[in-house]
């Protein structure tokens, strides 16, 4: 039944079929199935491969990455103590190597309507919850790293709200990686679930315990029912070692309001897929984005925002400060349908060089097929401004300390869109600290 | 405590500066007068350090260091400021934070223990109130969106917290109406002290009915002319700029 992988991530579904969570729900089974024969046909997308054209993945095949066995259940809550935000007040679940560590989390009160939790634990409770929703959005065409995801899904986080629910305090989902003997690949799958008039803020946090050698890479589907809101903070602080892949599904039905603010810090390798598509008219889509590439370091996205039916908006902000032989990929596609009237679409990717040696390529592409639509695109590569930097000299502060207070004030844009103030701060000190040991030139 | 002495400079290549000579004492008010492309700003822009100006001779020494060899942090750490005539807007840069940032760079660099966040507020609130500035100011971005006025005021506002020894006013009365060319030389006559020198750049005499200066330079073609008391820019006024070209000339 299993077709034979030949293409280097053989060692990512080492694990039988048969010890994955649900094995023997027929569903899934046929889910997994049907994504490990995606990836059987595939093969290793190169450099002709559209999507790939900027970012290659030789670096990541070079890695030799075994699926993560076994749950780490050695952590105590007190190991978190450097990770967690202070101020941070959360519903939080923990996930350590892609594995839900109940042990760790603190779900605290929910209010009727709200399940949270891991997604294997909800599997052996009541499939029946997941069986319509799971890999609904993600579709069948999925990509290679998708379907690796898919065909390898085992365990993740879960929020499902039913009509209604409203969740005040943030849930903040932990994605905690520890390094292994040998290099490990963890592929969480996420799932979240609005339903009509639901409203909730999630703070999706990668964060490692030391700075070890592993991949992560995740997968979320999110759905939001009419009138759904959603703010979704995305902070990536992986190790400086590891590589990261995450792909988003995002379906919003009619009047929904969507906003993910995207902060890439880590990882020496990290590629970011933003899928969305509008499945009702006047629905909003806000993604905004700050990335730092600093030395060797990649940072890719890919946005897909499909404009498919009439009156809905998006926003597609995104920032970045690169340094050292830093490089990031923006590659942004906004499709407006024949039928879409009366969209509204802004892209906009803008890049502050501080080196010399540091490379962006940046992508932004609108394909409208409709005639009554407002939409734009821009995009920006510059340096510091001498005039800038000059006037805070003149006020005795030092060019170092200058520049990075100027690097903040450009960060600062999308770093004012997260939802909490500790979390601002916390990302701001992190962007800080970041650019306090680039090397300038 | 400043001295220049025949200081040359180019810009592009192009000699601006041919010769200055110039001497500011604790507590003294100059005014440097002149015509467009005099000098002026570019003799302001040179004591400051900014890039782009290239000394070929002479020299400038400000409380016994040699001020041309200091990076504009420097100087500004050693007590000099300048007030710029075209403030820069820095998008996103809080206005309090850059406060606080110059303050205590300022104070580390001499020793001096830094401020925490409480007396840093202390301090600042009790500026506004000399200035008669509102505190919504604080909040916003470094100059972002400030009118000509505010953008001055803000200048002005953070001489007041920075208390230079030697602050250079460029041109500090462009763009403003009357009403704001009040409020702003009301502010700067506010910090007159025996202590603090000043050097008031500016194209009209109108600045100096509110700001009265203890001696008046007149500069052209890079070179100072004419020095004098206050007379000298109503003088000036009178019979314009040509007359003191074509005596430059004459000489």
């Amino acid at each position: 039944m299993n077709g034979v992988i030949s293409n280097g991530f053989e060692s990512w579904l080492a694990a039988p079929p048969g010890q994955l969570a649900g094995a023997g729900l027929d569903w899934l089974d046929d889910q997994r199935r049907v994504a490990r024969e995606r990836v059987r046909e595939q093969g290793v997308p190169t450099s002709k491969t559209e999507d790939w054209r900027y970012t290659s993945l030789k670096g990541l095949l070079e890695q030799n990455f075994a699926q993560v066995d076994e749950a780490i259940t050695a952590l105590q809550p007190d190991d978190l103590e450097d990770i967690l935000i202070p101020g941070l007040d959360s519903h939080r679940v923990v996930l350590v190597n892609g594995r839900y560590a109940p042990e760790l989390s603190v779900l605290g009160d929910l209010p009727k309507g709200v399940r949270l939790g891991g997604l294997r634990t909800l599997l052996d409770a009541d499939p029946d919850a997941l069986r319509d929703r799971l890999n609904r959005i993600a579709g069948d065409r999925q990509p290679l790293f998708l379907a690796l995801n898919t065909a390898g899904l085992d365990d993740g986080f879960v929020a499902l709200f039913d009509r209604a629910a409203i969740l005040e305090r943030p849930i903040e989902l932990i994605h905690l990686s520890v390094g292994m003997d040998e290099p490990r690949v963890a592929q969480p799958r996420h799932l979240v679930v609005l339903g009509d008039g639901a409203q909730a803020t999630l703070i999706e946090r990668y964060v490692s315990l030391g700075e070890s050698l592993y991949c992560t890479n995740s997968v979320l589907e999110i759905a939001l029912g009419r009138d759904a809101v959603l703010q979704h903070d995305r902070i990536q602080m992986e190790s400086a070692n590891a590589f990261h892949l995450t792909g988003l599904y995002l379906s919003q039905d009619t009047n929904s309001r969507y906003r993910g603010v995207n902060i890439g810090l880590g990882a020496r390798w990290a590629r970011t897929e933003l899928v969305t598509r509008f499945r009702g008219e006047q629905a909003e889509c806000d993604l905004q984005g700050l990335y730092l590439a600093g030395d060797r370091q990649l940072m890719d996205y890919h946005l897909d925002v499909a404009h498919s039916v009439p009156r809905c908006t998006s926003r597609e902000n995104f920032k970045g400060i690169l340094y050292g032989k830093g490089r990031a990929v923006f590659d942004g596609l906004v499709a407006v349908a024949r039928d879409a009237q009366k969209s509204d679409a802004a892209m906009s990717n803008r890049n502050l060089m501080l080196s010399e040696s540091a490379e962006v390529d940046t992508k932004p592409q609108l394909e409208i097929n409709a005639d009554d639509v407002k939409c734009s695109h821009g995009t920006t590569v510059g340096r510091i401004e001498p005039e800038m930097l000059f006037y805070l000299r003149s006020r005795g502060i030092s060019a170092p300390l200058a520049r990075r207070m100027l690097c903040l004030g450009f960060a600062g844009e999308i770093i004012q869109t997260l939802s909490a103030e500790a979390l601002r701060e916390h990302v701001s000190e992190r962007v800080g600290q970041r650019l306090e040991s680039a090397p300038l030139n | 405590m400043l001295a220049v002495k025949g200081l040359k400079a180019n810009v592009g290549g192009k000699e601006i500066l041919r010769g200055l000579d110039f001497s500011v004492g604790p507590g003294e008010v100059h005014a440097i007068m002149g015509p467009n492309g005099s000098g002026k700003s570019t003799f302001a822009h040179v004591l400051s350090g900014r890039e782009g100006y290239e000394v070929t001779a002479g020299s400038a020494t400000f409380e016994g260091q040699d001020l041309l060899a200091l990076e504009p942090e420097e100087r500004a750490q050693l007590g000099l400021f300048l007030a710029f005539q075209y403030p820069v807007e820095l998008p996103g840069v809080n206005n309090t934070y850059f406060l606080k940032a110059a303050l205590n760079s300022i104070l580390k660099a001499r020793g001096q223990p830094e401020l925490d966040a409480v007396s840093f507020l202390r301090l600042i609130k009790e500026k506004l109130k000399i200035l008669h500035l509102d505190d919504s100011l604080l909040k916003r971005a470094v100059n972002a969106g400030f009118s000509g006025g505010e953008k001055k005021r803000n200048e002005i506002f953070q001489m007041a917290l920075l208390e230079p020894k030697l602050a250079i006013l460029d041109e500090t009365d462009s763009g403003l109406d009357i009403d704001a060319l009040r409020v702003v030389a009301d502010g700067v006559n506010a910090l007159r002290s025996p202590e603090r020198s000043m050097i008031v750049v500016t194209h009209y005499q109108r600045l100096l009915d509110y700001i009265q200066p203890d001696h008046v330079h007149v500069l052209s073609k890079g070179r100072i002319i004419r020095s004098g008391g206050k007379e000298l820019a109503l003088e000036l006024e009178e019979k314009g700029y040509g007359w003191i070209d074509a005596e430059g000339q004459a000489a």
